[in-house]
């Protein structure tokens, strides 16, 4: 069984978004999609103040059998990268929703369209 | 798909199952990483019923396989076997095979899932000349790995058995030989597909952790074995794949002649590749020497054991050589190395 938080709101292809209270949202991939990709040991990150637009790539994870894209699902801006992955990606498996998390980014408007948990849940279904 | 006689068990045991060669093979049980280093620390266990076995028999089956092999199988002595390739008329491999001598007139070979039928085809066409014969048993067979520097002591404690490396022991319809994919000690157990359940289960039960085909391919990568199909294609020379130790060149044998043309020509070499900077070299990724296209990787990975990409690639650069591996649209830094890979 996957873990699928109530607080969070999540993209179909399986990242997850937290809003913060500053207005910036932190991104990850979700339970399932760790489990999914198995051991992670790689992760590419952008670097701070790259933007992207809605539906970009924005980092890679990359298990030992195949690289997966991490995609931002709204516009915006990087404002700070999870470094502790260059050492060590397996966070992403280990905790994929808090010490796993990715980027952090300002969005260049109100994320839209993503599902919550309860939805979330039932697309993995 | 073709199923082995393993195939509940892994399914019980939580595998994630994918299509190999046309078989329905675990690729992981708990995870590549963790079973990796099950096998370089403890012991793992594989199921490799998707190889081939295909039996020679007769008066004259150690001529014909010498003439159908690399190696001159006459030499081969009883209870010994021989890594060793096939090769076509151009000398280009077909496939890599052990070959086992269960007597003077009794052999057996272990194709690759992928090229049994094809290899038990080639055999067929060249066996006319010679007092032997030819039976695929694959069917009816399966085979099972027990690899890593514990091996040796779960063997003796399951059959009460040792076997050296490259050395084989019969015991009731079990055939047991030092050999493997890992680099690791340990064996291979051919059986009966109905016996096949009880010796997995046993070799489980005495702590051996299951392994699947991932593992397995990062495993055998990091010593620089080859990968039937990947690694080579039909279209490579042993000399180029860097196996000139397969080779007797003191019989004739199929493919000799090109072989002997080849030698001393310059060539592309198989050789390893390490990253100097964090990436995963993939299969297909281009090569760059000095700004140029050289090659691309037949094999790459991440080495769990190393934490450094590693790969395999046809250059004509010799170990030592700086080159760069385009991974995503990035040049990373690496090396030209000899395998295994450290």
């Amino acid at each position: 069984m996957s873990e699928i938080p109530e607080e969070l709101l999540y993209a179909e292809s399986h990242e997850w978004l937290r809003q913060r209270d500053d207005g910036s949202c932190l991104l990850g991939i979700s339970d399932h999609a760790q489990q999914a990709l198995s051991d992670v040991v790689f992760v590419e990150l952008p670097a701070v103040g790259d933007t992207f637009g809605a539906g970009d790539s924005v980092a890679v994870a990359e298990s030992v059998k195949a690289a997966s894209d991490i995609y931002a699902p709204v516009a915006g801006e990087i404002t700070e990268v999870n470094q502790q992955l260059e050492e060590a990606p397996e966070l992403l498996n280990e905790s994929p929703y808090e010490l796993g998390w990715i980027v952090a980014f300002k969005p260049a408007v109100t994320p839209q369209g993503l599902l919550n948990a309860a939805a979330y849940r039932k697309a993995i279904a | 798909m073709l199923r082995t006689p393993l195939h509940e068990s892994h399914r019980a045991l939580g595998a994630r199952l994918v299509d190999f060669a046309g078989w329905e093979m675990p690729i992981q049980f708990e995870g590549i990483l963790a079973e990796h280093r099950a096998v370089r620390s403890s012991a793992g266990v594989f199921d490799v019923s998707h190889m081939g076995q295909l039996f020679v028999s007769g008066p004259k089956a150690a001529a014909f396989l010498a003439w159908v092999t690399t190696w001159d199988i006459r030499n081969l002595e009883p209870a010994r076997c021989r890594y060793c390739h096939i090769l076509d008329d151009e000398g280009h491999i077909i496939d890599d095979t052990i070959v086992y001598c269960l007597a003077p007139d009794e052999f057996l070979l272990v194709p690759n899932a992928a090229t049994t039928d094809r290899i038990a085809d080639w055999l067929a066409s060249q066996i006319n000349d010679f007092d032997a014969s030819l039976e695929d048993c694959s069917a009816e067979l399966a085979c099972i790995a027990l690899q890593g520097p514990d091996a040796p002591q779960l063997l003796e404690m399951h059959l009460a058995l040792a076997v050296e490396p490259f050395s084989l022991a019969r015991q009731g319809n079990l055939i047991v030989s030092g050999t493997g994919y890992t680099g690791e000690p340990g064996c291979e157990i051919i059986l009966p597909v109905d016996a096949a359940l009880p010796v997995w289960e046993a070799l489980l039960a005495l702590g051996a952790t299951p392994c699947g085909l991932g593992a397995r391919d990062t495993l055998r990568l990091e010593r620089g074995m080859l990968l039937s199909g990947t690694d080579f294609d039909g279209s490579q020379t042993p000399l180029e794949a860097n196996c000139g130790w397969v080779i007797g060149w003191g019989h004739q044998f199929i493919g000799r002649e090109p072989l002997l043309a080849q030698r001393g020509s310059g060539y592309a070499v198989l050789r390893g590749i390490q990253l100097a900077e964090r990436g995963v070299p993939r299969p297909g990724c281009d090569i760059f020497h000095n700004g140029e296209r050289v090659g691309c990787l037949t094999s790459g990975t991440l080495s769990p054991s190393l934490g450094t990409g590693i790969g395999l690639a046809y250059l004509n650069l010799e170990p030592g050589t700086a080159v760069t591996v385009a991974v995503r649209g990035k040049h990373l830094n690496a090396r030209v190395v000899r395998p295994p890979f450290q």
